[in-house]
């Protein structure tokens, strides 16, 4: 079959599974929305400049620790690099490409 | 076996970062980058941990996909890797010896710390050698031998019993020998053992017994290593074994007859036995024997006959795949004067009580010299956790700087069972930290708090003195110490005994060791070539350790150790085969002109000879190696006028290539193929 | 159905399992090893280094994890569980449950773009929860085997890693298989889990970030670990001053865990090593009981840790509360101090947490436990790989604590035992004419 109607199988297929896995999917789905928003935030506030977790914690209102596995996440998957230390603390900065 | 004719040499170079172990110095991927520009190098790269499953892939993938027919890798010590290295490159269908493992742990990142630049340049170098080296390499083919399968295990304790045991059990034969007359080893001289609590002898004995009638089994007491040759798979050994003296027909009668005493060893000197003597009643073998080292050679009188006893000595080679080392340890005997030993009658060695207190008949009351016993004083760590410095050394010039590990729950184990015998007892603990480790240990703790025993607790450098107390003092012996349980207090004890928890030391076996080519570690108890890898092998392979003569252990650690050392005799002998490493000496037979220099100067029995052979149509003498018996020392290769013998997988030219990378300048490396 | 016919049954592929399934293979023996992991390597994958040779974790970890793949007599079961055990003539038939990574195996590179590719951040089980992974994903760097799997349970089912993956090959309609297995033999060698930071209230780790568990130490110290570096996951400050408290999950009634976990003290002092390494100005206090040092070189590693500055004081932590930092206070009885009570606020502190049984065999293999939870063995000093079970053994942390040399040799026990078992079963080569000599 074409690649198109392989996609169109594949989309079929994941929907009907979606159906059938629908409690884990809605929860997941909601966490995502969750996780997605606060990334956004933090990839938003170290876009004006390297930050620290204190820092960023503060201005986005949200608990320290949570910020770092963010970051950690973020670092992870390449969408943050260390940018030197402030004192005790890293600065983070956006992944340059 | 020669290289094909007119092949493309190409390389693969991989520098490892050794999770950190070398990245954090060197910078791996600087080096990767300046590799890539050496002559022939097809792939450099790199990796967090080579010897990972990653790793290994990325290299069986390259010489799979980029016909890569030489691999230089820049790790950890070959020691730790060089067969895994070779693991990898066989499963890629490469030959194992095309590949040369460079250390850049060790011997770059590990000792220049503080100079990351210069680390780096020398990891070039370092590399550099190993790239000049495998232009220069040849497939070769391990030596592989018929192995013996039979094994020796050296030592009749219950680590020699166990491994005899389970390497019989797995189908191979054993050959156990005992250099007492008797089996059991220390065990025998136990009461109960912790943690089940369970009669020492019988857990002993119950080996024994299935040791002696196992089909598989034959055992030599009072029989000894006298020599030793060969190597894995084919070792000769000679046994020398004394004779028992006396046999089942006479053995009563002549030890009635017997007048000579010795302090009894079993007992640690606190009674006399006989010098033909049983080492306990139910021992084995049943038969009694004569002590000749202490045999005065006079004649006994049975029946009015007069009989001297005669030790002959009989001679037992032995052709063995491999050899067990269960040699065992002794308790530490103190010094005179230490905490009072051998100077106050009233100290006594734990060894020595668990003795004494096996010996009191049923409701005796304990005494010590005649005086009844009830104020006793346990002290931890006799003759363990020396410091450097603030404890005297040992005769060696040594201090013991080891944890003993046993006496710990051995001491607990003593308490409480004396306790439970004898409550009226009071008892007193000095330690340093309690060491209950293992599993049901934690217990005898407990149960001696609960049996009102008191802790006081002293400091390594500062420990405990014993001394005789007063005249007319209500107790003989007065012990002293600061105890930190209690702010730091000094405090008298006044005790009527005094029970040192003695450490455990290697038995002297210098001998042994010394015709097995094995290595003592730093602590005098046998080393095993890798303490987490490899427990139980020693470096020579075909030798391997079980039990206390590699450190201080528990029985069921024993045990433990004996079982797996029966692995990997098992592991070694059951195919029947053993291979050598191929880096033997090997004669070119048109340089040679049969000079013998070789033969003179060579070490090792057999390894070389100059014989009369046919060469181009003509009988001439030429040198011949034995590769079995070689040992890639080299000595012949330096000693040869001609030039014409190497150590395969070492030869000079090769040697000569790598200093000439170790010397000229990087640029001339790089262009020299160019 | 799918059988399997092997000479031993490994089950669990730890340190333990792996070093088992070699000792037997090499000994010529035809093994089954079975991991309901994803992956190989057990909890000695995620530690940093080794005492008391402190050799890297993986560098010792992965060849035997990579020797076990290739063995050509040991068969490697991931991602599988043993479901049922019973007896079937002279050996046992196990049906195990193969599980369904939602990955088609042969397939797979482990290239990763799955997960890149990924939506969904979820706290990474490998790193204790801190760090993060995808809902497929590679389970770590030198898993073995290198095959990613999908979390099913966490998967919005977007279909953004079937896109990427550049050889098609995740299957979202994947089904679990069974097979059975028949063995001569089995080895239990199912590992330990920690006691939880949480268990002691008095240590207020629910409430306070700043105070973890040793086992998160190790990943912080590891190369491969989540941050790349030692910070305190409260707020990711670098600590100046970092406390150990011993015996956190061990020897302690309260908890119901009255054994010594018997790794504790020298992880503790290696870790303390490896920091002073990391962070050379911080300071590093070990509160102690009693200090376990027993084994082969290990005094003399304490020794050495004191001559670096390491501080160990005695003195068994009663409680820890927090500053308005995060910073954990401790309160403890200074034992060779006159015994005054103090308050001590450090930077971090890393909870030295005791070890637990990670699995109960007793319904499945009917192999009862002792009294601490732990595998049953009945002589347990002249046979203590023996189960209750005849051809069922035990290799390792099942077994009760111990650390990784330990467990060697018990692996090695194990393998011998096993073979000295099914050699009795397949009954051992005719045996020679017994000499009738024991002496001369």
């Amino acid at each position: 079959m074409s690649d198109r109607e392989a996609a169109k199988k594949q989309a079929q297929l994941l929907k009907e599974l979606r159906n059938e896995h629908e409690e884990t999917v809605a929860r997941t789905q909601s966490l995502l929305k969750e996780q997605g928003k606060t990334e956004r935030d933090i990839l938003k506030t170290i876009k004006e400049g390297s930050k620290t977790v204190p820092t960023i914690a503060s201005e986005l209102d949200l608990p320290t620790d949570r910020v770092l596995w963010f970051l950690t996440a973020l670092k992870k998957y390449d969408q943050v690099q260390e940018d030197g230390m402030d004192g005790e603390y890293v600065l983070y900065k956006r992944r340059e490409e | 076996m020669p290289k094909k004719e007119n092949e493309e040499i190409k390389i693969g170079v991989y520098t490892c970062y050794c999770g950190g172990n070398i990245s954090d110095v060197v910078d791996c991927e600087g080096v990767a980058e300046q590799l890539a520009k050496f002559p022939n190098v097809v792939v450099s790269r790199t990796n967090m941990a080579m010897c990972s499953d990653v790793g290994q892939s990325m290299i069986e993938e390259d010489i799979k996909e980029k016909g890569i027919n030489r691999v230089v890798i820049g790790a950890c010590a070959p020691s730790l890797h060089e067969q895994t290295f070779r693991g990898t490159v066989t499963r890629a269908g490469l030959n194992p010896y095309l590949y040369y493992h460079v250390g850049l742990r060790e011997q770059d990142s590990w000792v220049h710390k503080c100079d990351c630049d210069g680390a780096s340049v020398k990891a070039v170098r370092l590399m550099a050698t190993g790239l000049a080296k495998a232009q220069l390499l040849d497939p070769l083919a391990p030596i592989e031998l018929s192995a013996e399968k039979h094994a020796l295990v050296i030592g009749g304790g219950i680590a020699g019993l166990k491994s005899a045991l389970d390497i019989a059990r797995r189908g191979l034969r054993v050959t156990l020998i005992e250099k007492s007359p008797f089996l059991g080893g220390r065990v025998a001289q136990l009461d109960t053992l912790f943690p089940s609590g369970e009669n020492a002898r019988e857990t002993v004995h119950e080996l024994i017994d299935k040791v002696v009638s196992h089909p598989n089994i034959v055992v030599y007491t009072q029989a000894q290593v006298k020599n030793v040759s060969g190597y894995v798979g084919d070792y000769q050994v000679g046994i020398s074994q004394d004779s028992r003296g006396v046999d089942d027909t006479n053995a009563e009668e002549l030890m009635a007859a017997c007048q000579q005493n010795v302090p009894d060893d079993f007992n640690y000197g606190l009674t006399e036995r006989k010098v033909i003597y049983r080492a306990y009643p139910g021992c084995f073998p049943h038969t009694p024997a004569v002590d000749w080292e202490n045999y005065d050679g006079k004649p006994l009188t049975v029946n009015g006959q007069e009989i001297t006893l005669e030790n002959k000595t009989v001679s037992i080679p032995l052709h063995v795949g491999a050899i067990v080392v269960a040699t065992g340890f002794n308790p530490y005997q103190p010094r005179r004067g230490e905490f009072g030993y051998g100077e106050l009658p009233e100290v006594v060695t734990l060894a020595a009580l668990i003795r004494h207190i096996s010996l009191l008949n049923e409701g005796e009351e304990l005494t010590w010299n005649g005086r009844p016993v009830r104020d006793i004083a346990m002290v931890h760590c006799v003759g363990s956790r020396e410091i450097e410095g603030v404890h005297e050394p040992q005769p060696d010039g040594q201090v013991n700087n080891y944890c003993s590990r046993v006496c710990c729950t051995a001491t607990l184990h003593m308490i409480n069972s004396l306790k439970e015998r004898f409550p009226h007892l009071n008892i007193y603990d000095l330690y340093e930290d309690i060491r209950t480790y293992g599993r049901g240990h934690e217990e005898y703790y407990h149960e001696a708090l609960e049996n009102m025993v008191r802790f006081l607790r002293f400091h390594g450098d500062d420990r405990p003195t014993v001394e005789t107390a007063a005249a007319g003092d209500t107790h003989p012996v007065l012990v002293e110490m600061r105890d930190h349980l209690t702010c730091g207090e000094e405090v008298e004890i006044p005790v009527d005994l005094v029970v040192l928890a003695v450490a455990i030391m290697p038995r002297d076996i210098d001998d042994l060791v010394r015709m097995l080519k094995i290595s003592r570690g730093n602590d005098r108890f046998l080393a095993e070539v890798h303490p987490k890898l490899r427990p139980v092998e020693t470096a020579v392979p075909g030798i391997i350790l079980a039990g206390t003569a590699q450190g201080p252990m528990t029985v069921q650690e024993s045990c433990a150790a004996a079982s797996a050392a029966a692995a990997k005799v098992s592991a070694l002998l059951s195919s029947g085969q053993v291979e050598l490493e191929p880096f033997v000496a090997q004669v070119d037979l048109e340089k040679c002109t049969g000079t013998g220099d070789c033969v003179t100067v060579c070490e090792y029995e057999d390894a070389i000879a100059v014989k009369e052979i046919e060469y181009e149509g003509e009988m001439v003498l030429k040198a011949a190696v034995t590769p079995a018996n070689c040992t890639g020392c080299g000595n012949c290769v330096s000693a040869c006028p001609n030039q014409a013998i190497q150590v395969q997988g070492w030869t000079i030219p090769q040697y000569d290539a790598m200093l000439d990378a170790i010397a000229l300048d990087f640029n001339e490396l790089m262009e020299v193929a160019e | 159905m799918r059988k399997i016919q092997v000479d031993a049954l490994v089950v669990g592929g730890g340190i333990a399992g792996m070093q088992t399934s070699l000792d037997l293979a090499d000994q010529g023996y035809q093994v089954a090893l079975v991991e309901k992991e994803p992956s190989i390597g057990g909890k000695m994958i995620a530690l940093s280094k080794v005492f008391p040779t402190l050799d890297c974790c993986s560098c010792i970890t992965t060849p035997k994890m990579s020797a076990v793949a290739h063995h050509p007599k040991i068969q490697l079961l991931t991602y599988h569980e043993i479901q049922a055990i019973e007896r079937n003539g002279s050996g046992f038939k196990a049906d195990v449950l193969k599980k369904a990574r939602f990955v088609i195996e042969e397939d797979c590179t482990g290239c990763r773009q799955c997960e890149y590719a990924c939506p969904i951040s979820l706290p990474n089980p490998f790193d204790l929860d801190y760090g993060a992974t995808k809902a497929v994903r590679v389970p770590f760097s030198t898993a073995v085997p290198q095959y990613a799997v999908l979390d099913i349970e966490n998967c919005i089912l977007c279909g953004k890693c079937a896109k990427a993956c550049p050889v098609d090959c995740i299957d979202f309609t994947q089904q679990s298989e069974t097979l059975t297995i028949q063995a001569d033999s089995i080895v239990l060698a199912t590992g330990f889990e920690t006691t939880s930071r949480l268990d002691k209230k008095e240590y207020g780790a629910a409430d306070n970030p700043n105070v973890i568990n040793a086992m998160f130490m190790e990943r912080l110290l590891a190369p491969t670990g989540p941050y790349g570096r030692v910070i305190r996951p409260g707020d990711g400050k670098e600590p100046d001053s970092i406390a150990y408290i011993q015996c956190a999950g061990s020897r302690d009634a309260t908890l119901g865990v009255e054994y010594c976990s018997r790794v504790c003290c020298m992880y503790a002092i290696k870790q303390a090593m490896l920091i002073a390494g990391s962070l050379p100005l911080a300071d590093i206090t070990i509160y102690y009981m009693d200090i376990r040092t027993f084994g082969k070189g290990y005094e003399q590693f304490y020794q050495n840790a004191k001559a670096m500055g390491i501080q160990f004081v005695k003195g068994k932590v009663a409680s820890i509360k927090q500053d308005e930092s995060q910073n954990p206070v401790l309160r403890v009885e200074l034992i060779d101090e006159g015994s005054r009570v103090e308050e001590i606020t450090h930077d971090l502190a890393v909870l030295s947490v005791g070890m637990l049984p990670h699995y109960d065999p007793e319904a499945v293999f009917k192999v009862s436990l002792g009294d601490d939870g732990f595998v049953n063995i009945p002589h347990t000093n002249a046979y203590p790989c023996l189960t209750e079970q005849a051809g069922i053994f035990v290799a390792g942390t099942s077994a009760g604590p111990m650390d990784i040399v330990d467990s060697i040799v018990m692996s090695g026990s194990a393998a011998a035992e096993a073979a000295a078992y099914i050699e009795g079963i397949k009954g051992s080569p005719s045996p020679k004419e017994k000499s009738e000599d024991v002496y001369a």
